[in-house]
């Protein structure tokens, strides 16, 4: 397996982080397949992997083809449209936009897979405020949204209570293709990026650390009570 | 039993199903998947709470349903056995 290891830890259990740099999406799933197999099996730990994807859409479990608004933008620019076995609709990749895929254990936890995407909006929302973004999430809709529209998207799946696929967070990719399509199937959603809010250029390799460790942190904070509880 | 989906979905009112992967009179076991379901933002599989037979599925692939609904029923093994004594 490629990718660089290290430990986000120092708030209690530790999480592991593998950086798998720019990366297809295949390639990427591969090693997500391979991870959640082992931590099913109980030979890997807590992992986040944290990765760019190469220009791709994907689409999610409940996707239509409606949800392609522009295919020929798409096919002209040699962009793949793939389906996947993640919840949600459909979204778009691209380097510049920080993926974050938590292969974590509910099982020893909290077993509520909606508790689960309000921690993983409540941790990528703190990580954006902690870099100058008013952040925050949406009652009425899932995701991270900025200044009225979207700067994260989400969606997930689970096998025997270990997650895996996660959240995408615009950082400082390409926006356009997002008119492309209907993000999240939603109908009337725009979307933004960090250096779009900030109005300046942000360091990718910065960004992975930061919400790494918040992620590390949070992880603890919102599950060490259920944690604590089950040893 | 009547198996339902909100003990695994406290903050969601429904979800789709997506794919059965067992059958009515079907053996099933203690946390074997029994069906996968979609939320907006999830998929996952659900597990079977006991050994037991599948009596009867309510809702099939495709179908939305609220999570307070029951989308199956299970017969458990230990309470048949108790039953029979």
């Amino acid at each position: 397996m490629t990718g660089d290891r290290c430990q986000v830890s120092g708030v209690g259990r530790g999480v592991e982080m593998l950086d798998l740099g720019v990366i297809d999406y295949a390639e990427a799933f591969r090693v997500q397949e391979d991870i959640l197999k082992k931590r099913i099996n109980g030979q890997a730990p807590d992992t986040l992997i944290v990765l760019e994807h190469h220009p791709v859409v994907t689409r999610g479990r409940l996707s239509d083809d409606n949800d392609v608004l522009d295919r020929e933008y798409f096919a002209d620019k040699g962009i793949p449209v793939i389906r996947t076995g993640r919840g949600g609709k459909i979204t778009y990749h691209a380097p510049g936009q920080l993926v974050l895929y938590p292969i974590v254990d509910l099982s020893e936890k909290k077993k509520d897979v909606s508790f689960y995407i309000d921690f993983l909006e409540k941790t990528v929302a703190g990580t954006l405020r902690g870099m100058g973004v008013a952040a925050g999430r949406n009652v009425r809709r899932r995701g991270v949204w900025a200044g009225g529209r979207k700067i994260a998207f989400i969606g997930i799946a689970l096998k025997k209570w270990v997650t895996y696929h996660g959240v995408a967070v615009n950082i400082g990719n390409d926006l356009e293709p997002f008119g492309k399509i209907d993000p999240c199937g939603e109908g009337d959603i725009e979307a933004t990026s960090v250096e779009e809010m900030l109005g300046r250029k942000i360091d990718m390799s910065m960004a992975r650390k930061a919400f790494a460790r918040r992620f590390a942190e949070d992880l603890r904070k919102e599950y060490g009570t259920y944690e604590d509880k089950a040893e | 039993m009547k198996i339902r989906l909100n003990d695994l979905l406290e903050g969601a009112k429904e979800a789709t199903i997506t794919a059965w992967h067992v059958d009515e009179r079907g053996r099933v076991s203690k946390d074997q998947d029994m069906v996968e379901v979609a939320t907006d933002k999830a998929t996952f599989d659900v597990p079977s709470p006991c050994d037991g037979v599948v009596a009867k599925i309510f809702k099939r692939e495709g179908e939305t349903v609220k999570t307070d609904e029951a989308i199956a029923e299970i017969t458990d093994d230990r309470k048949q056995k108790t039953e029979d004594r």
